[in-house]
């Protein structure tokens, strides 16, 4: 075990002691969950323009898409969450190759703004049909989560009753906690598979992937596809959270907001995706204190995204993490072509 | 009641179309969704109300002004912004463009405050409220014939200056071909820079009209403008300039229609549909031409 892999290992139980800590009030626990929400957003939304290269302006539409599956399927079936969960990244999923196939031959600034103009419809839509979505009174009063495991205790005992309902900050923390780790490996998985070999290989230059072999059409429906899943995974979790959907909670800004993470954390990188959650969240519950001290409206704290988004940009495109092909620094034939061009002096 | 919703819907359309001429042209310069066009244009009408409140100027010179203000602040972005990444990776810019966009739209909302305003109606001539003429019960106000006529004369005029000087000629060489045309002597960055402002300034004429004939503006109102004006630029075939002026005359009466017949409820979402249906059976638009990728 290398020192890489300890510290990742310590980072992550510290990560896990947080709630056992007298100083973890209820704030601090809920922002945190908030941070892991936007982890797995980020996550998702960093396959299409991270991977792919294509500007995905309307992230938050399956989001919401997923919240609401979610929602609406506890209020009205009272489903478990757990049954949910797949249903709602399904849903998602084909909603997102339903967005995906008609714009599959888009050039990346039409794509942009044909996925801007989705996430504005399912506003509009969630806004409009009330019969369906109570409009813009929203969805108080969602269930939480719960583990129900009676079936099982009463089989092994009759006495035992197996059955948790989530409370308070503590159970969503470990939850979110076991979502952005599951993830995060599963990205990772897919990244260094053929599927995410054929994303760089589009993101680089679609042309070229398509004359070396990749299905370039296929394989960005598989894109949309994976993303949208994990939208809408993180939306079941926020509905079953805060127990309470808006379709104002659904607007560009988030939109706009995780793309400000997957940036600042350099496009096509997960953990830069993790990091930029972490660091605009927080920035974001910092300014929300500050900014209206200064007498301004706590709104306005975008602008600083907004500017970050520039400047990234303009002098750090590839973000604080950016995305190196670390495979070929470990393959040995490089490895040694690079020490023997250094011994000569010519790198 | 058809007359009456066609009549306003050709008022919303020209206004589109004055906001899609300058996506269209910056579209045609340098390949680029500018994004923050729909801030410039949100801008405009702030601008024209504080030079009437503040300074206590008539409509017209604070239209003029706030037409200049626009013009540099169209530079400055393509300036700061947009000219430094002209040879990064195509999704650098569109980024920045989306950033500069929040941006603009935070900045105006920290100086003017986020609620909504009506614009000083003082400044105005008394007579834009009554009825100009009336014909089988369709009322048209002298505002509204305003808004025509001004659109038509800045229209004609915007063509005579692509189709008859020096620059605007220079501005189509660009269109074509960048790299040919700086080889033939054309200062690349100032017919750019050209384009940005009077892009800019008919956005702030669309964003003055708009804030007079609704009698309200807020910081974000720019963003759904923008987006339909987009729609109409690409219905009309983006690049180019009466492509956009058709596109957003045919998308206002369109979105009127739809508001009137379909349901209010998805006015917003017409000019979606319509981009959406653009893109899928005819990318080129009305007026576009097809660009082989790669060349």
């Amino acid at each position: 075990m290398n020192t890489k892999t300890l510290l990742r290992n310590a980072l992550l139980l510290a990560v896990l002691a947080i709630p056992l800590l007298p100083f973890a009030g209820d704030y601090l626990l809920h922002v945190l969950t908030l941070i892991m929400v936007y982890m797995v957003l980020a996550m998702g939304l960093n396959v299409v323009p991270g991977l792919c290269g294509m500007l995905d302006l309307g992230f938050v539409g399956f989001y919401g898409v997923g919240a609401y599956t979610c929602g609406l399927l506890t209020m009205n079936y009272e489903l478990s969450l757990w049954l949910i969960l797949p249903i709602a990244a399904l849903n998602g999923a084909v909603w997102g190759i339903l967005r995906g196939a008609p714009t599959l031959r888009l050039t990346g600034d039409y794509f942009a703004i044909v996925t801007f103009g989705f996430s504005e419809l399912v506003v509009l839509f969630l806004t409009n049909e009330i019969w369906l979505t109570r409009g813009p009174l929203g969805l108080p009063g969602i269930a939480p989560a719960s583990i129900d495991l009676s079936w099982l205790s009463k089989a092994i005992n009759p006495e035992w009753d197996w059955y948790w309902e989530f409370i308070g900050e503590k159970p969503y923390f470990y939850m979110a906690f076991v979502m952005v780790v599951g993830v995060f490996f599963m990205m990772r998985r897919i990244e260094d598979s053929r599927i995410g070999r054929a994303w760089f290989a589009i993101r680089e230059d679609d042309l070229a992937a398509a004359s070396a072999g990749i299905d370039v059409q296929i394989y960005k429906v598989i894109a949309y596809a994976v993303s949208a899943a994990i939208g809408a995974v993180a939306g079941s979790f926020l509905a079953r959270w805060t127990m309470f959907l808006s379709p104002d909670m659904f607007k560009f800004w988030e939109s706009f907001l995780v793309l400000c993470m997957i940036v600042l954390g350099g496009l096509g990188n997960m953990t830069g995706a993790l990091l930029g959650s972490v660091v605009l969240i927080a920035m974001g519950e910092l300014l929300r204190e500050i900014l209206p001290r200064l007498g301004m409206p706590a709104e306005t704290r975008f602008i600083v995204y907004g500017l970050i988004m520039v400047l990234i940009m303009r002098f750090k495109p590839s973000g604080f993490l950016p995305k190196i092909a670390d495979a070929a620094l470990h393959n040995p034939i490089i490895v040694e072509l690079r020490r023997s061009l250094k011994a000569k002096g010519v790198v | 009641m058809l007359e009456q919703q066609l009549i306003n819907g050709l008022t919303l359309g020209v206004i589109y179309a004055l906001i899609a001429v300058g996506y269209s042209m910056v579209y045609g310069v340098i390949e680029l969704i500018n994004f923050a066009h729909g801030e410039i244009y949100m801008f405009g009408a702030f601008f024209c109300a504080t030079f009437i409140t503040a300074f206590g100027l008539p409509f017209f010179p604070a239209m003029a002004l706030a037409m200049i203000c626009c013009a540099c602040l169209g530079v400055l972005l393509d300036i700061f912004a947009y000219r430094p990444l002209r040879r990064a990776p195509r999704l650098a810019p569109l980024i920045t463009a989306i950033g500069m966009s929040i941006f603009l739209q935070n900045l105006a909302m920290i100086v003017w405050g986020s609620r909504p305003k009506p614009f000083p109606q003082e400044a105005l001539p008394a007579f834009f409220h009554e009825t100009a003429l009336t014909f089988s019960g369709v009322q048209l106000s002298w505002l509204q014939l305003f808004i025509f006529s001004l659109t038509i004369v800045l229209m004609i005029g915007l063509n005579l200056v692509i189709t008859r000087t020096k620059t605007g000629t220079a501005m189509r060489a660009l269109a074509q071909n960048q790299r040919a045309a700086a080889l033939m002597g054309i200062n690349v960055n100032r017919i750019i820079s050209f384009t940005f402002m009077i892009g800019s300034s008919l956005g702030a004429v669309a964003g003055i009209l708009v804030s007079v004939f609704y009698n309200t503006m807020y910081p974000t109102m720019g963003y759904n403008a923008g987006v339909k004006a987009f729609a109409a630029a690409v219905l009309g075939g983006i690049g180019s300039v009466p492509g956009a002026m058709l596109g957003g005359i045919v998308l206002g009466v369109a979105e009127a229609l739809g508001a009137g017949y379909v349901s209010s409820l998805y006015r917003d979402g017409v000019a979606y549909a319509v981009l959406i249906a653009v893109i899928l059976f005819r990318p080129t638009g009305l007026f576009g031409k097809a660009v082989r990728q790669k060349a």
